[in-house]
């Protein structure tokens, strides 16, 4: 009866995702409360390990998002992020990472709707994948203690 | 055709003249080895040092990972692989381009020994060669092997056997490639499920034991730290966590990311001969897929995540 | 003189892009500004748009920090709703008269939760939306307005007109509703003015033959921009508001209200309408999902400004079609749509049907701003716009009071942030003797030192009245957080943001020794600056700090679902909790400033840059390659406003002389540079060292040699320039000659130079006009492809038609055909109206030849700064930073940037000094804060980091071989540390540590 509810890692860029999704909320635009949002200063600044330690630690699911091409506050941040971005999607899905459980987005600060449409969607696609089974850990020794 | 014996009294007689000219302090290349089949590095600092200086199809090592390592004038023996992570190692300074110089040779392909030894289980005293052929003889017997079908994997789609581009010298008659990596294992594995995918490419890495032999041998990994070392955070579990395994041969694959030669060397490392390069090569396929790029051709690149294109593709972000 | 006070305070009127860049800078170099705007909220036409040519940048991605920044000046006084009364006084000393209307909120309570607007009863056009959907009588006038505070619109306010309702005040949490509020009259004491108050779209409601009025399908251009806008009113869907189908077609109609003086008396070109038509055609395009056929119909494509006229040829690649056509007539259609009747090029009668028509409406001065002008003494052009010189583009004819933007005449925006800079260069040049006697400065103690002490987190978790509460359990979230490791205290409080809370906050970081600090509440992106402030005040280094946004992207998003939404709220407030433990105190440094500027480049950008910098008291070095100031404008006759150019270097340059700030090195180039912003050491070739704290670099251009056309080969073909030094030189061939013949575009707008060198145009039109007027008998051709006589300067091309100059357009595939036979220059063209082929049988040909860039690879390599593909120097935003280089300290003046006409070289010279002040008024600067540190020990100097950094703020110390981070330099994007391998870079206050520790939280 209850269907499976993914928990999602984002990670959004300050000046533009970061800010649709400040404007989705001001415009009251729902969308499943799935995710869990880290905030960048700029995608430019996503290390491509974070991506990896969120499925290690059984995120079902990773979300990143930020500026539009050429809208990057600083100025090239996330042309080479595109470029970490290409070679991550393409290796995670060529060992056998499922379809979906991996989504990136561009959306501006002005585009709540887009924000909602896809936080929906990436919830959708991710939920569709089940469990992330496969890319997690067998056991979860962290803790905070261990990062700390 | 050049032969092997030629090519090895040409890179001693080059090697003699540089270290004699100042030119280099060190020259770099291979001496036969103890057993049968196998080259050793060689360091040359003598005249004398140089006479042992040799060429085969058994040098497969790739003496570009010494460089970083030496501060001073160095000359290095190089296949076109070999020559392609020196430049890489220029590019990225950690070398110093005025105190390199390449000996580059012609190179028609490094054979894979333990293919050779697996279909001759009788112990082998002596290998010699000519262009075609490798002759193994051992006690009374003797046996011929077609090079073409004991070349290693990645010679066969070696876009770079002489590194006619970069090298200050080329000996030897200039080699052109067999083909070029297609990829079409890979494209065919990207039509199957994610399931048989996972399985294949975790199949690859489960007898990994987390050695690092082929980070070691990598020309490419030269960092003080390595990402596996870190403990805040820590990057990766030090137990032998499937995941942990897996991850760190993406890692390595990512970090060598338009920037591996296929020189095979993590391979030849590997104590478990795991097929490190399978990695390696679904990005490979990509940055060139996408980028057009091909590491360590011309001395003035710019490694593909260093740089940028404003209209690069990339169709899977919404 | 009545007096010889001088005020440090300067009144920018109008809140838009220009008037919030003048208001910026002033206050960046030491005077206090009033920034009037007449609306509740700052922001102007730009807040409005959805994207910006040619980038397609995302136009309130782009100016939102810019309001916030204007918004959270210390030194900036924003006085919204208010009107300019009266200006008395003088240069130095005015007084002037505001009336601040009634907001009827009081914007120290309003939390902008919108519960009033939720209730409010009435419903009123939305203006914003350019009328296209309603709003309420109680409003914010925009999503991300600044200040974000609500009011009410007395015109339609039951309250406030009729006295029932009332339903505002009830509903809202803080009490910020108060009816009662009046209007008062207060007068500023200032130095001077600036008056940015922009332009209204013209409207085409008198136009019978658009059938604007009555057909919904025929919409304005700004109109379809907010329809393709994500905040508009179908939130970026293209749709008929007759019907809400998609169009299948579009048609733009260019020039509507602008180059016409039958039906709209607007003879100027409104400057921005052909490009803001492609793109507007080109984002409609990408936000239908199908092939939508777009039509621009136009006179002239006038792309002229840097990258537009590839703009326009990547339009045409995307399959929009453009007809070279005036409209004469749109008829409706039965479906809702339109048909035009027009005549082709060829000279053919012709019909198309669209679905939707867009009116590409100019840009016209409101009659209130006219009333202002007259009012306030100032001299206005014919088309009402306010009147300058060339020489001095932003002063008006009032000394004291300047402008920036659309008043002077119709521009795009970084025309007008410009002049924005150089109004403020400008407005303060009588002032710098008192520069910071008006400003405020914020004094916070000292931060505790708290080294060695374990974290102790305190945690305040808002009900924001009940726009969390309502939805979230906020005390279960407070008793979660009680639990959490390091969390020392943790409570909730009505409004975090509250006069009284922030005291609160102040005591219990005191009283509790907290020593990090989370607050689960709105967003960071709006509340961090103050939340911050708070620990500072509190003596606690404001870095130890870390935001929940439970409101805007929980309780907001998720009201359906509160439980669901409390636990969101505990998994965000855990995962602030996590990486605040890990936070760390950051500290600022303070470096100090060489207050002086070195200039590249001695002809008129350079040596305006340098005096200038000498109005404020800043002493620059001028270096020049050549023998003498002046470049390339030495070469020039006069000004499209006939001014002559010789008289004014001479006055320029003497000027330079006699100032005793300015030292001018003649026949010397950059040999060596080192250093940073506020520290450079550039070596030049005579030797000679300059210390400097800033550099401009102003290196111009040159005219390119043209291979075509015989030049080169017959005398009678010259260059522009040529043409004007013989002008100049009063050449009596020149004087003796029946026949001029103009080409224009030679070697512009071709594929291999696709660009568009700006001032042919209107050099051309400007020299035929003094050739007739010396001679009305002389016969002048102009063969050109789009006559790009922009803004004002349209007038000229009118002179010249009516003093008989024959314009004859031809197109790139069928270029002129020059030849000569003996004495006699045939030049051979295909006229398309005719359809026939004419000979022009000139006495001189002059060839618009491409202006060209002086290609300064060397010197751009010198202080790290890029270069675009034509070899311009490109500079940090297209839009908003149009003398910056991305790099600090660096700035760049006249057409070494992109060519220019005088005017807009002046008004970028000041511009940079403008900018220039803003570094050098501050004896140190600080720097740090969130920026990237290189741990040595795990750099392997790979040289990523170096080449990613989009800043050049890494680079590789000589001496330990190992990337060090420039922090003056370091904007904080983090890109290197995540492009490093072995983890060597790290960005302070989003560490691996910390951002892992969140992920970790998060799960």
């Amino acid at each position: 009866m209850s269907q499976f509810e993914p928990k999602i890692v984002a990670f959004f860029c300050n000046w533009c995702t970061y800010g649709a999704a400040d404007l989705a909320g001001v415009s009251r635009l729902d969308y499943p409360p799935n995710f869990r949002v880290v905030r960048l200063p700029c995608t430019g600044r996503l290390n491509p390990k974070y991506i990896l330690e969120a499925f290690k630690l059984g995120a079902d699911g990773v979300w990143v998002s930020g500026c539009h091409p050429g809208d990057c506050h600083y100025i090239s941040g996330n042309y080479y992020a595109r470029r970490k971005f290409v070679l991550l999607h393409h290796m995670l899905e060529a060992i056998g990472l499922e379809p979906g459980r991996l989504n990136f987005s561009w959306i501006s600060s002005a585009e709540a709707t887009k924000f909602q449409e896809v936080a929906k969607d990436v919830v959708e696609k991710v939920r569709a994948c089940g469990p992330n089974i496969n890319f997690r850990k067998a056991e979860l020794e962290l803790g905070l203690s261990e990062v700390a | 055709m050049m032969s092997l014996e030629e090519i090895s009294q040409k890179i001693q007689a080059s090697a003699k003249r540089l270290l004699a000219e100042g030119r280099a302090e060190v020259v770099i290349g291979y001496r036969r080895g103890t057993t049968p089949l196998t080259v050793a590095p060689h360091f040359a600092r003598t005249a004398e040092d140089c006479d042992q200086l040799v060429w085969s199809s058994f040098a497969k090592i790739n003496l570009a990972t010494y460089l970083p390592k030496y501060p001073g004038k160095v000359a290095l023996v190089a296949k076109g692989c070999d020559a392609r992570s020196a430049v890489g190692q220029v590019v990225e300074n950690q070398v110093l381009r005025e105190n390199l110089y390449i000996i580059g040779v012609a190179c028609n392909g490094m054979v894979d020994v333990e293919r050779i030894l697996a279909g001759e289980p009788r112990p082998a005293f002596e290998a010699t060669e000519d262009q075609a052929t490798i002759k193994l003889s051992g006690e009374g017997w003797i046996t011929s092997l077609a090079r073409e079908e004991v070349l290693r994997r990645n010679c066969r789609v070696c876009v770079s056997r002489t590194p006619s581009a970069t090298a200050d010298e080329v000996i030897g008659d200039q080699t052109e490639p067999l083909s070029a990596d297609d990829f079409a294992d890979l494209k065919e594995l990207a039509g199957r499920s994610p399931a048989d995918k996972l399985a294949y490419f975790k199949g690859l890495v489960k007898e990994c034991l987390r050695c690092y032999a082929c980070r070691n041998a990598c020309p490419l990994c030269y960092c003080p730290v390595c990402f596996v070392d870190e403990t805040r955070p820590q990057w990766l579990g030090k137990s032998q966590d499937e995941m942990d395994t897996f991850t760190f041969h993406v890692l390595r694959a990512f970090h060598c990311a338009g920037r591996c030669t296929s020189c095979g060397a993590c391979e030849t490392a590997c104590p478990m001969d795991i097929k490190l390069r399978e990695f390696n090569r679904v990005l490979e396929s990509e940055v060139q897929k996408d980028w057009q790029y091909t590491p360590g051709l011309t001395w003035d690149q710019k490694p593909p995540l260093t740089t940028y294109r404003p209209d690069d593709e990339a169709e899977f972000i919404k | 003189m009545a007096s010889n006070k001088v005020v440090g305070a300067v009144l920018v009127a109008g809140g838009g892009v220009a008037g919030m860049q003048a208001a910026l800078d002033l206050a960046n170099a030491g005077y206090y500004v009033y920034m009037v705007e007449k609306s509740m909220a700052i922001g102007g036409r730009m807040s409005q748009l959805d994207k910006t040519f040619p980038t397609n940048d995302c136009s309130m991605c782009i100016i939102s920090p810019k309001l916030v920044e204007v918004g959270r000046h210390i030194n900036i006084e924003l006085l919204t709703l208010t009107d300019i009364l009266d200006i008395q006084g003088q240069e130095g000393d005015f007084q002037v008269k505001v009336r601040r209307n009634p907001r009827y909120i009081d914007m120290s309570k309003c939390i902008a939760c919108g519960e009033c607007t939720k209730k409010c009863p009435v419903k009123v056009d939305n203006d914003y939306n350019e009328s296209l959907d309603k709003r309420k009588a109680v409003y914010v006038q925009y999503a991300q307005a600044v200040p974000l505070k609500f009011g009410i619109d007395a015109q339609k306010c039951l309250m406030l007109t009729k006295g029932k309702c009332g339903s505002c005040q009830k509903v809202c949490p803080a009490k910020a509703v108060d009816y009662e509020q009046k209007a008062e009259e207060i007068t500023l004491g200032v130095g001077a003015v600036i008056l940015a108050p922009g332009f209204t779209p013209y409207k085409p409601k008198d136009f019978e033959t658009y059938r604007y009025a009555d057909n919904p399908n025929v919409m304005t251009a700004l109109e379809f921009e907010r329809l393709l806008g994500a905040t508009g009113p179908s939130m970026g869907h293209v749709v008929r508001s007759s019907d809400h189908k998609e169009p299948e077609s579009i048609a733009f109609l260019q020039c509507v209200g602008s180059r016409d003086v039958n039906r709209a008396d607007n003879g100027y070109c409104s400057s921005v309408c052909c490009m803001y038509a492609i793109k507007e055609a080109i984002i409609a395009k990408e936000h239908a999902k199908y092939d939508l056929k777009v039509t621009v119909f136009y006179m002239d494509i006038r792309s002229f400004g840097k990258d537009f006229e590839r703009y326009y040829e990547k339009a045409k690649e995307k399959g929009i079609n453009f007809v070279r056509s005036r409209i004469h007539t749109v008829q409706p259609k039965q479906d809702g749509g339109v048909r035009l009747h027009y005549v082709t090029d060829h000279g053919q009668s012709a019909t198309q049907d669209f679905d939707m028509a867009v009116l590409s409406h100019g840009l016209v001065i409101t009659g209130e701003t006219l009333d202002m002008s007259y009012k306030f003494g100032l001299k206005t052009d014919q088309y009402h716009f306010a009147q300058t010189t060339s020489f001095a583009p932003v002063a008006l004819s009032r000394p004291g009071i300047y402008a920036c933007g659309v008043y002077t005449g119709p521009k795009d925006i970084p025309s007008s942030v410009m002049e924005a800079s150089a109004a403020a260069a400008a407005a303060s040049s009588k002032l710098a003797s008192a520069r910071g006697t008006l400003t405020k400065v914020v004094n916070v103690p000292a931060p505790v030192d708290i080294s060695g002490e374990p974290p102790r987190v305190g945690v305040f978790i808002c009900h924001c009245g009940i726009n969390i509460a309502g939805v979230i359990d906020v005390p279960k979230v407070v008793e979660f957080a009680k639990t959490l490791p390091f969390v020392e205290y943790a409570s909730n409080t009505m409004f975090a943001c509250s006069q009284d809370n922030q005291e609160q906050m102040v005591r219990l970081i005191k009283e509790k020794r907290l020593n990090r600090i989370v607050v689960s509440a709105c967003s960071p992106r709006t509340h961090e600056p103050l939340f911050m402030e708070t620990l500072a005040a509190a003596g606690l280094n404001k870095y130890l700090f870390e935001m929940a946004n439970i409101r805007n992207h929980d309780s907001w998003v998720h009201a359906a679902d509160p439980a669901e939404a409390t636990r969101k709220a505990m998994d965000m407030t855990e995962m602030a909790v996590a990486k605040a433990a890990l936070l760390v105190p950051l500290t600022e440094n303070v470096i100090d400033v060489a207050p002086s500027a070195l200039v590249i480049g001695g002809g008129v950008a350079g040596l305006n840059t340098a005096l200038t910098l000498s109005d404020q008291g800043f002493k620059s070095v001028v270096v020049e390659k050549d023998a003498h100031l002046g470049g390339i404008a030495n070469r020039i006759h006069s000004t499209a406003k006939n001014e002559v150019v010789a008289d004014y270097l001479e006055q320029l340059k003497a000027k330079v002389e006699a100032d005793q700030n300015i030292s001018v090195v003649l026949g010397a180039e950059v040999e060596k540079v080192e250093g940073f912003v506020g520290n450079f050491e550039t070596t030049l070739t005579t030797g000679e060292a300059v210390k400097h704290g800033v550099t401009i670099i102003a290196t111009g251009a040159k005219e390119s040699k043209p291979t075509e056309y015989l030049y080169g080969q017959n005398p009678k073909v010259v260059t522009h320039l040529e043409f004007d030094e013989k002008i100049k030189a009063k050449d009596e061939a020149v004087a003796a000659a029946g026949t001029f013949a103009f080409i224009q575009c030679v070697g512009s707008r071709e594929p291999e130079r696709m660009y568009c060198s700006k001032v042919c145009c209107t050099h051309t039109v400007h020299t035929a006009v003094h050739l007739k007027k010396n001679n009305p008998e002389a016969r002048v051709f102009v063969l050109y492809r789009d006559m790009r006589t922009y803004a004002q300067k349209e007038d000229i091309y009118k002179e010249a038609r009516d003093l008989g100059v024959i314009f004859i357009r031809y197109e790139l595939e069928s270029k002129p055909k020059v030849t000569a036979a003996g004495e006699v220059l045939n030049v051979l063209v295909h006229d398309p109206v005719s359809g026939r082929d004419i000979l022009i049988n000139p006495d001189y040909l002059v060839l618009a030849a491409a202006i060209v860039s002086g290609r300064e690879h060397e010197l751009a390599m010198k202080y790290k700064v890029p270069l675009d593909g034509d070899g311009w120097f490109f500079e940090a935003h297209q839009k908003l930073r149009p003398v910056d280089f991305a790099t600090d300290g660096m700035f760049m003046a006249g057409i070494c940037h992109y060519p220019k006409p005088m005017d807009e070289v002046v008004a970028q010279a000041q511009a940079a000094a403008a900018r220039a002040v803003t570094v050098l008024t501050q004896p140190r600067m600080t720097v740090g804060g969130i920026v990237a540190e290189i741990n040595q020990a795990k750099c392997s100097s790979c040289g990523v980091c170096v080449a990613v950094c989009p800043f050049s703020a890494i680079g590789i110390d000589p001496e330990k071989g190992k990337a060090v981070v420039n922090e003056a330099m370091c904007k904080g994007c983090g890109v290197c540390a995540s492009s490093c391998r072995s983890d060597a870079p790290s960005l302070r206050g989003f560490t691996n540590a910390g951002l892992f520790a969140q992920i970790a939280a998060a799960l």
